[in-house]
């Protein structure tokens, strides 16, 4: 993350979450959610890389990326 | 003086040795001399005497811990400096062994064998099924082979031990602690029980029942036993079955992906399979991911989602206006299918062109996604140090931004669980730390981040934080209840010196 850009929409990350846990969101909390939301980011990509070339593929494809989202969201349940 | 004091007792025997005890240095010349006393204390036998008592050289049969132990190291060393694919290779020939096949095997033929056949010739019978036991499993199936042969005699009242009852059902089985020795047993032991509770409760509204949808319309994505290349760190499917016979066997990437796999087969819930996807629709039906996928598009619509709407809508339609932003009208518009489409002309025709850039949660509530320009350097960012190259299409995006759709639709699932569990009506940061320490524990068995481990055993949340997150965030991060800031300064100071990456 290149520093001096924006950083990421805090207002509508708590957005998201409330609109799906229907619970009020404390105060830094969605600071936590992008780290972990950043770290299922590295791991999609990761495996969506591996992906990619296993495939013979150049690139991060659609396919690939929409193969390994279970096994990345598995990964990330709670 | 002290060694004065013990070699006292010797002075009867000899008084030379004595004298020569005093100084080290001759004691060549005095193992010349065959003091009985002296050369069982520290003569030339001294291997002997000492071994005997326990305290010198290692024993050279390995205990079955050490045999454990070095196991583990070695797997783990592999697993360091091994490169991903070969070690999915490797793991292939390990799950290829015959004792996957030789296990179940030996259940079905254990119920129909008579012990009278098995016994004529025991040994020639029993070799094969031993290939996958250790010394202690043979040791023990020899002792019943004997306990066999004298069952031979017909009808002769038995004298020993109801131990021989067994007999038939362990005929193939090898010993009990075969199966224990190699695979990891704290994460299976931590882990299975709590995978199983928690999904096997299908109300759960998580992606697991979601996702099934995409692999049901197979066109487009393939599953991984027809492509024959095993997915990411994974093995392939096939290999999951089998262990799903032998719980005993596998490892631990290996369990990862069994219970992602089976827990995706069993939270689906009745109405995944309902849904008809028409053969030539295209992956831009699935973007919208709560609306295509619960809204009644299908043959059969289910009674709760147009109530679930329409309640939803009306009282709402008055902050519609504040909660788009230009860039999801455009994303949305893009990402505008039939399904979803279809939904909103059901449920109103006058906000339908907003109402296609507002997704609604199960609980009624409408929420924007993410702009896809932070989705994409997010993603851009990672896919350069995961050494991808090229740029990300569109299409690959419109794959992200889905999967990260249904990341907090999981998260915010997981969150609400949390907090009504602890019996608050606010999430708070320990929820989130609860849920981020289960994604820890996945994220440490991955071989970076093993290595890190060895070298830095407190490596929490923080320190990934110190990683990830620029510093304006953390310093939010600092202001923080008590608990977690201690655990957050020590973590950060170890870490700063020994993270270079």
């Amino acid at each position: 993350m290149a520093p001096g850009q924006k950083l990421y929409p805090r207002v509508t990350v708590k957005k998201i979450v409330k609109a799906h846990s229907n619970c009020n969101v404390s105060k830094n909390v969605d600071v936590l959610i992008f780290l972990d939301y950043a770290l299922f980011m590295q791991t999609l990509m990761k495996e969506a890389t591996i992906e990619a070339k296993q495939g013979g593929e150049r690139g991060i494809t659609a396919r690939g990326v929409r193969k390994v989202t279970a096994d990345s969201l598995a990964k990330f349940k709670g | 003086m002290p060694m004065a004091r013990e070699s006292h007792p010797r002075v009867d025997v000899t008084p030379k040795p004595r004298a020569a005890s005093a100084d080290p240095a001759p004691s060549t010349s005095r193992r010349s001399i065959k003091t009985p006393g002296s050369s069982q204390a520290r003569g030339v036998q001294r291997p002997q005497g000492l071994s005997a008592s326990g305290r010198k050289p290692a024993p050279l049969v390995a205990t079955p811990h050490a045999r454990a132990a070095l196991r583990a190291i070695d797997s783990r060393r592999a697993a360091i400096f091994t490169p991903h694919r070969a070690r999915r290779q490797s793991l292939r020939e390990a799950r290829e062994t015959p004792r996957d096949f030789l296990l179940p095997l030996g259940r079905v033929l254990a119920r129909n064998t008579n012990i009278i056949n098995s016994s004529s010739s025991p040994r020639d019978q029993k070799t094969p099924g031993s290939g996958g036991g250790d010394a202690d499993g043979d040791t023990a199936m020899e002792e019943d082979e004997y306990d066999d042969e004298d069952d031979d005699l017909p009808k002769r009242p038995r004298l020993s031990l109801p131990i021989d009852a067994d007999d038939d059902d362990s005929d193939l089985q090898p010993h009990r602690s075969a199966g224990l020795e190699d695979d990891n047993l704290t994460a299976r032991s931590i882990e299975l029980p709590r995978r199983a509770f928690s999904e096997q409760r299908g109300s759960r509204y998580s992606l697991a029942s979601m996702r099934m949808s995409d692999y049901s319309n197979g066109n487009d994505v393939p599953p991984s036993e027809e492509v024959g290349i095993d997915s990411g760190f994974f093995p392939p499917r096939n290999a999951i079955d089998q262990d799903t016979l032998d719980l005993r066997a596998g490892d631990i990437s290996a369990y990862e992906r069994l219970d992602s796999d089976v827990g995706r087969r069993d939270t689906a819930r009745f109405s995944d399979f309902e849904i008809e996807v028409p053969v030539n629709m295209n992956e831009d039906t699935f973007m919208i991911a709560p609306q295509a996928q619960e809204s009644p598009t299908h043959e059969a619509p289910e009674l709760h989602e147009p109530v679930d709407e329409s309640e939803a809508l009306d009282p709402q339609s008055d902050d519609d206006n504040d909660v788009p932003e230009p860039e999801l009208a455009e994303e949305a518009s893009d990402a505008g299918s039939e399904a979803a489409v279809e939904a909103f002309a059901k449920s109103d025709a006058q906000r339908s062109t907003k109402k296609r850039a507002i997704k609604i949660s199960k609980h009624g509530i409408e929420y924007p996604s993410l702009p896809p320009a932070v989705v994409k350097r997010l993603a851009q960012t990672f896919a350069k140090t995961s050494g991808a190259k090229g740029k990300i299409t569109p299409d690959a995006l419109k794959a992200i931004m889905q999967a990260s759709d249904w990341f907090f639709e999981q998260l915010g699932d997981d969150l609400q669980a949390y907090a009504k569990h602890a019996g608050r009506k606010t999430i708070e940061e320990s929820d989130m730390l609860t849920i981020m320490k289960r994604v820890f524990f996945f994220y440490m068995t991955d071989p970076i981040y093993l290595r890190q481990r060895q070298t830095n055993p407190h490596t929490t949340p923080f320190a990934l934080a110190q990683r990830h997150l620029p510093r304006e965030l953390l310093q939010e991060l600092r202001m923080t209840p008590p608990a977690p800031t201690k655990r957050r300064r020590k973590a950060s100071g170890g870490n700063e010196d020994k993270e270079i990456t």
